[in-house]
């Protein structure tokens, strides 16, 4: 009866085999692989992304373009209503040019005295 | 036996042919030929295309068949290089998928002209008495590797001679990995009883 060990002698012996390439196989697989090379060089033509498509894997494809759509959004959303911890940059527009002196920093009840 | 070196990280025992450490990985091979650099093709076929032949070789039992599907297998890793994405594959269990596929394609082929001649082993080399007792013990083997079923004979040969891990076999076989392990474990028992009668042919009887 062949056992298991003989039969795993067999296995290794057959093992010891397998990296055996006929020469001329491996000339023809070669030679395939030339032909294949020089067909897609002289049939094929060098395909270029187009902008956008460059600007887009620029950016990361379409999951950092999402990222930065979303980014903008959020920044515009800030600036309109931003939360509380936050100035108010609308409201300090407006506060600024509350502020502002037109006169100068004359006294206007000084200059309604001269008048009167 | 040596093991082959994994250059890729994900490679493990029982992949393609050795390479040193410093040597690109299959995969940037690829991307070479792709390129248009021979030396690529040349290295890829060094690399690969002798495991392609002997996988084939063992499922189909026949040189000149064998051959061929070698052959076909490596053209179609030649052709589908511009459009490998890296990484998804391996380079290696990518060719074993398309050359046991090959070898389905033949043995159909062979079922629709004759059902009696799928499984007899190919004996049609000269002297075989004549020649080393490995060939014969191969010889032995191989005519009872082609009396299992197909997908038995794959997956003995995937997993007991290019030594390859049952997760992987199951990838290339695009089975489970229970159904490798039963596979494979039928498969020795009936090489076993196969070769069951012929220790002494063979050379196991003097222990």
């Amino acid at each position: 009866m062949t056992d298991d060990m003989d039969l795993d002698q067999m296995f290794a012996t057959a093992r010891a085999e397998r990296d055996h390439l006929p020469d001329a196989l491996s000339a023809r697989m070669v030679a395939d692989a030339t032909r294949v090379q020089e067909d897609r060089a002289t049939t094929e033509p060098v395909v270029r992304p187009g902008i956008w498509a460059q600007l887009r894997m620029s950016l990361g494809g379409w999951t950092g373009m999402g990222g930065l759509a979303t980014a903008c959004a959020a920044g515009v959303w800030i600036g309109l209503a931003p939360p509380d911890f936050l100035p108010d940059p609308v409201g300090l527009v407006y506060q600024q040019e509350l502020d502002v002196d037109l006169l100068f920093g004359v006294d206007e009840t000084g200059i309604l005295t001269e008048d009167g | 036996m040596t093991q082959p070196a994994d250059v890729s990280g994900n490679a493990p025992k029982g992949a393609f042919r050795n390479v040193s450490k410093d040597a690109p990985c299959d995969d940037a091979l690829l991307v070479l030929f792709a390129n248009g650099d021979a030396q690529a093709a040349r290295e890829l076929t060094a690399r690969l295309g002798p495991r392609t032949y002997a996988v084939a070789l063992r499922v189909l039992g026949n040189r000149a068949e064998a051959e061929d599907v070698a052959q076909e297998a490596m053209m179609r890793l030649w052709r589908v290089a511009p459009k490998w994405e890296q990484g998804r594959a391996k380079v290696s269990t990518w060719l074993y998928r398309v050359t046991l596929n090959l070898c389905l394609d033949i043995k159909r082929r062979q079922r629709a002209v004759d059902l009696d001649t799928v499984s007899e082993p190919e004996n049609g080399e000269p002297s075989v008495a004549d020649r080393l007792q490995d060939i014969t013990r191969m010889d032995a083997l191989q005519g009872a590797l082609m009396k299992l079923p197909d997908r038995q004979r794959q997956a003995v040969v995937l997993r007991h001679i290019e030594e390859l891990s049952n997760p992987e076999i199951a990838g290339i076989m695009d089975i489970s990995v229970e159904a490798v392990e039963s596979l494979t474990a039928r498969g020795k028992r009936a090489l076993t009883a196969a070769l069951s009668g012929r220790r002494a042919e063979l050379g196991y009887d003097d222990d």
